[in-house]
């Protein structure tokens, strides 16, 4: 039997009359990689910052590897989870090389200036991964959205945690690059047994990489397995009746594409 | 030469040199963070509202710089607490601060009458008439704010770059962002010595101004922006020297010099590399 990596019980955030989580329970196994779906402002963002320990809730309980979040010592948590938030919220203006980017990302960055803060192999290996070994010296300001994007999951790739929560990791890439990066995520779970949980806006881009997906509207409506269907009343709760559902083959899970026509 | 032999053989000179040159080591090395936390109005507030501090100094002849020091200190500290959340932004905040402190001490300093007190001094600086009390002060707090920067530069970088993420990664960033508003407000207060309060902004925002340019890493801007900074005190000291100008707006003009040659040598190196690729 696998472990437990999340363990989320009742978990609420937000005032009491308007919660933005309500009630949020999720259990995932080492190597699973789950999807968040969700419309704006359904709690996506929120609820991979309380895993992250940057939120206190407002009830409930989050227990990572077996342990409650508040337990653990703040170093030794962050040795085992890696965070990516979303493309915007980075200062783009400060002149760094690329691999200084990653560096941020190792356990000892922020140690004083006498100290060996990185370990070079670590972030040339995380560098590879994300298909960027190659721009290492280049100056981050001068690169393209996209380049940015993998340069900053190389960053929470670098320390290899247990756990990887990635708020929207495919903006700004094309399809291309986005099926890549799916399908080192899925590698990274399968060959590795990292846990990875991905808020994402296209389902129908993720359905052949995940291994379950999460409707996220406030509170979880529907966690879908692999080759399950999301019913028809899931999609109209978290995203209103104007939507048209299709069914869609890549992993049966499910899509829903709002249109004009089905209003 | 002969007016460069002059200059380090003047007594006046040869005993404000050296915390000409600490301070610009110091604020050059500051003004990295400032840049990259976009601190550079909150320099302005700060060094403006000093002038409380002053003032409390004469009313109540204490010592000038370590009242300075403690007054900016507890201005950055407010500063930092403004209360965000109730819609005052950090600008409105150090607006109020900055106009509010400012008016009590001119108020103090005008009612003070029966002390001499270097107006000109005060908003313009004056490195020439240090005293050996001063020096130690300045010498304590310079050693403080490198230590400082030594011992938490890579983890005010990280919490520049990204907040979140650096949170996440386990940096205490409201501790952090705490102790950067306390370190530059000692810092504006070293500057005051050399600069005044008026012209204190320019050696923490200029030196670094300069070094972006060139920089490609926390290392990089480090040293680049303390070559500028010293660069730009001892051309300006000598200037000041050889036409007899206020040494601290000399200083600020020469830093403001380095600053256009850096950016028209930033963009000629620009358009060489254009038309090298376009070739």
């Amino acid at each position: 039997m696998s472990a437990q990596v999340v363990s989320i019980s009742d978990l609420s955030f937000g005032p009491e009359k308007s919660p933005v989580l309500d009630q949020i329970n999720l259990q995932l196994e080492a190597g699973h990689f789950m999807g968040i779906i969700g419309p704006n402002g359904a709690g996506k963002s929120t609820l991979l910052a309380a895993i992250a320990g940057l939120i206190q809730p407002s009830c409930g309980t989050v227990e990572l590897f077996g342990k409650p979040l508040n337990q653990f010592s703040r170093h030794k948590l962050l040795k085992q989870v890696g965070f990516l938030n979303q493309l915007h919220e980075h200062e783009p203006h400060l002149p760094l090389r690329v691999r200084d980017v990653v560096a941020m990302g190792s356990a000892g960055y922020a140690a004083p200036l006498w100290k060996q803060s990185n370990n070079r192999a670590e972030i040339m290996a995380a560098l590879e991964q994300v298909e960027m070994a190659d721009l290492a010296e280049r100056d981050f300001r001068h690169l393209s959205g996209g380049q940015r994007q993998r340069v900053r999951l190389a960053r929470a790739l670098v320390r290899q945690p247990r756990l990887l929560l990635l708020d929207e990791p495919s903006a700004a890439l094309d399809s291309k690059r986005q099926d890549r990066l799916y399908a080192l995520l899925r590698s990274l779970c399968s060959d590795q047994g990292m846990t990875i949980i991905m808020v994402e806006h296209d389902i129908a881009a993720i359905t052949a990489y995940v291994d379950s997906v999460a409707c996220l509207n406030r509170r979880i409506h529907h966690h879908a397995m692999q080759g399950e269907q999301i019913p028809d009343d899931i999609w109209h709760a978290m995203y209103g009746d104007h939507i048209h559902i299709v069914a869609h083959d890549a992993g049966c899970i499910g899509c829903a594409h709002p249109t004009e026509e089905a209003q | 030469m002969e007016m460069l032999s002059q200059f380090f053989a003047s007594h006046v000179m040869q005993e404000s040199l050296a915390p000409a040159l600490l301070i610009s080591v110091v604020t050059a090395s500051m003004s990295v963070m400032v840049l990259a936390h976009r601190l550079s109005f909150l320099t302005v507030g700060v060094s403006h509202a000093s002038l409380a501090g002053l003032g409390l100094a004469v009313t109540l002849s204490l010592p000038l710089l370590p009242t300075a020091t403690v007054t900016a200190l507890l201005i950055t500290l407010l500063l930092a607490n403004i209360p965000k959340k109730q819609g005052i932004t950090d600008d409105a905040g150090i607006g109020m601060l900055f106009a509010g402190s400012m008016a009590l001490g001119v108020v103090l300093i005008s009612t003070a009458s029966r002390y001499e007190v270097d107006l000109f001094g005060l908003l313009f600086g004056n490195i020439l008439t240090i005293s050996s009390s001063e020096m130690q002060w300045l010498s304590l707090v310079g050693v403080l704010i490198l230590g400082s920067m030594v011992v938490l530069a890579r983890g005010w970088w990280s919490i520049a770059f990204d907040p979140t993420t650096a949170a996440a990664a386990g940096l205490p960033v409201p501790t952090m962002r705490m102790l950067l508003y306390g370190v530059t407000g000692l810092t504006v207060v070293m500057c005051v010595k050399l600069a005044g309060i008026v012209l204190t902004t320019g050696l923490l925002v200029l030196p670094a101004a300069c070094a972006w340019f060139w920089g490609r890493s926390l290392a990089g801007l480090w040293s680049l922006s303390v070559i500028f900074s010293l660069t730009g005190t001892l051309a300006g000291l000598v200037i000041s020297y050889q036409n007899d100008w206020p040494s601290g707006a000399t200083v600020v003009m020469a830093l403001c010099c380095i600053f256009i040659i850096s950016w028209g040598a930033a963009w000629l190196k620009q358009r060489v590399q254009k038309h090298k690729e376009q070739e």
